[in-house]
């Protein structure tokens, strides 16, 4: 009986050690490989350079770097406000009710949404609809929706951050006459502010690494982005405005081009762009590891 | 006094200012969701909610529109999903939870979040240009001649890796790290007490874990699998690589069939200008909406925050 329970604790141990072993061993296969079939193909020339620059498609990265640095800091920058507003709204200056209640729900609803419905919707909507004031497939569309995407990432990381502040602090500065802004703006925010930070970075991994969302709304572009105005009378004040209006290209959607026109995009430089990008994402989520560190010690 | 009434105004107007953000920010949700299910409806009006649902006949041509292959392609792949992801990550997260060191904990955390790091799109490309051969080689004919007997286990199309398995096999891979992290810390979240309890009335290690930490922590467990499957289920970039792209129900797991969200990817750049095919699309986007809006309702009750 005793060795019964005893086999059978065993097995099922051994099972749990298995399966870790199982995901480790997946974890080194795909990250081994990426980096063993995309690293022959970094070379100064391939990161640095546009496509538009080399052979017109394909067989650079440069252009997909720049756009996933432009995309990946606006639409954060784009949610900030919305999200750590929320966050502080709901966590300070509201109690739990029937409001605040639904509004989790909506945020929970918005987090789960598969991204390609909120790709369907930044199409139809912002590159359609909105043409006039987006320009289109553009940075600005691509942004708002990207914004839309990370906005629940930054704004349960913020209520977390927020959560984490001692009552006893923020009580003592209520003691002291200060009024709840002041309080929020000087004791809440500084203490929470590396949680804060944690989520935006959090979201720029996020933003960084999403592909359905942006080829339906961002576009593509083999061009670097340009700084510049031109005469349009398509779009709102007759111009467009460079780079904000016009369609930017990004790593994943290169990576994808791997896939979609492989007589362009060969499989070294698909897996040389997969390279990169989950090198900028794991420095994201590198920094965060240190910042949440530091507000464990400090 | 003067200061006093400053400071009254100032703390009025921060308030309407967090009121504005968070009102702006629930009415672009709103319209979000409002916007799809308002380009999907006349789909449904045109072809009755049933038909659409249950037919099988997708055809721009005659506005004809029945989602049930996308439906049954989107089913048989999150189901194997699930079957391969879920009894991996709840080991892995008993191991992290109640059986490994502290140490093996803190070397094994940031590994597992770096699979979280990995883009869907780069899970693609190496489901297509690694795994595929793979599989069409090798571990599609082995499983398929030892499970023979079985007739979803016969492959409709030995020439070729594609197919549900195919895309099943990377996706479990994406959603391990959700189900095992969200899994691990329900687990954690057991009372040390009721584990103490359960070893002083005799139990082992193992009984106490499966008496006693899995039922106390089903709650976490459930909806860390709710939402595992939420992923699966929505994901594009990787399955449209890897199933093949056929407009047929899954026979077997080995069938190349095309579900609803690559059904979408595919179709929406041709049609969005059109009315009919439009909203047949949206359609498509309204369901797997609902699907995942109802998903949420059942993980937040099983969570204990409804």
């Amino acid at each position: 009986m005793i060795k019964n329970r005893n086999f059978k604790g065993k097995l099922f141990e051994n099972m749990s050690h298995i399966s870790a072993g199982i995901v480790i061993l997946a974890l080194a296969v795909i990250l081994g490989t990426i980096a063993y079939k995309g690293i022959p193909a970094l070379n100064s020339e391939f990161v640095f350079s546009s496509e538009s620059e080399v052979i017109g498609f394909g067989g650079a990265i440069g252009n997909a770097i720049v756009g996933t640095f432009l995309l990946s800091l606006f639409s954060p920058a784009l949610a900030a406000p919305f999200a750590i507003g929320t966050a502080v709204f709901l966590k300070r200056y509201s109690s739990e009710n029937k409001f605040t209640k639904s509004f989790s729900f909506l945020l929970d609803v918005l987090s789960g949404t598969p991204s390609i419905v909120l790709g369907m919707f930044g199409f139809l909507f912002l590159v359609v609809q909105m043409k006039y004031f987006t320009g289109g497939f553009s940075l600005i569309s691509g942004t708002i929706a990207l914004a839309i995407l990370i906005l629940p990432v930054m704004e349960r990381a913020t209520e977390n951050a927020l959560d984490s502040v001692p009552e006893d602090l923020e009580h003592a500065s209520y003691a002291l006459g200060a009024t709840r802004w002041e309080t929020v703006t000087r004791v809440t925010i500084p203490y929470a502010l590396s949680g804060i930070l944690t989520g935006i970075l959090l979201s720029v991994g996020r933003a960084a690494e999403e592909s359905a969302v942006v080829v339906l709304t961002a576009g593509y572009s083999q061009y670097y982005p340009e700084l510049k105005v031109a005469p349009n009378e398509n779009f709102m004040f007759g111009s467009k405005i460079y780079p904000f209006q016009d369609l930017v290209g990004s790593l994943p959607i290169t990576v994808y081009h791997g896939f979609e026109f492989p007589q362009f995009v060969s499989i070294s430089e698909s897996f040389g762009a997969a390279f990169v990008l989950i090198l900028i994402v794991m420095l994201i989520n590198f920094g965060t590891r240190m910042l949440l560190r530091r507000r464990r010690i400090g | 006094m003067d200061n006093i009434t400053k400071k009254k105004i100032s703390e009025k107007g921060t308030y309407f200012v967090l009121l504005s953000l968070v009102v702006l920010t629930a009415a672009t949700i709103l319209y979000f969701v409002g916007f799809i299910f308002y380009n999907a409806y006349p789909v449904f009006e045109s072809q009755g909610l049933v038909n659409y649902l249950t037919g099988d006949v997708w055809n721009y041509g005659t506005n004809v529109y029945g989602i049930r292959t996308f439906i049954l392609a989107t089913l048989a792949i999150t189901a194997v999903t699930l079957v391969l992801a879920v009894p991996l990550s709840i080991f892995t997260a008993i191991y992290l939870s109640e059986l490994a060191s502290p140490r093996m904990v803190e070397i094994f955390r940031p590994l597992i979040e770096l699979l979280v790091g990995i883009p869907s799109v780069v899970y693609g490309i190496f489901g297509l240009y690694v795994l595929e051969n793979l599989f069409q080689d090798s571990v599609d004919p082995i499983v398929s001649s030892a499970l023979y007997f079985i007739p979803i286990f016969r492959d409709p199309d030995p020439g070729s890796g594609f197919g549900v398995f195919l895309a099943s096999v990377v996706l479990a891979i994406m959603i391990l790290p959700t189900v095992t992290t969200i899994s691990e810390d329900s687990m954690r979240a057991v009372a040390r007490e009721h584990r103490e309890a359960s070893y002083a009335l005799g139990a082992t290690r193992w009984e106490t874990i499966r008496h006693v930490v899995l039922p106390a922590a089903a709650g976490g467990i459930l909806s860390s699998v709710i939402l595992g499957m939420m992923r699966a289920m929505g994901e594009t970039m990787a399955v449209v690589m890897l199933i093949g792209g056929i407009n047929s129900a899954p026979t077997s797991i080995f069938s190349a069939t095309r579900p609803m969200t690559t059904k979408i990817l595919a179709d929406i750049g041709f049609y969005v200008s059109e009315p009919g095919p439009k909203s047949a699309l949206f359609g498509i986007a309204a369901v797997l909406f609902a699907i995942e809006i109802l998903s949420v309702a059942a993980a937040r009750k099983l969570g204990g925050k409804g």
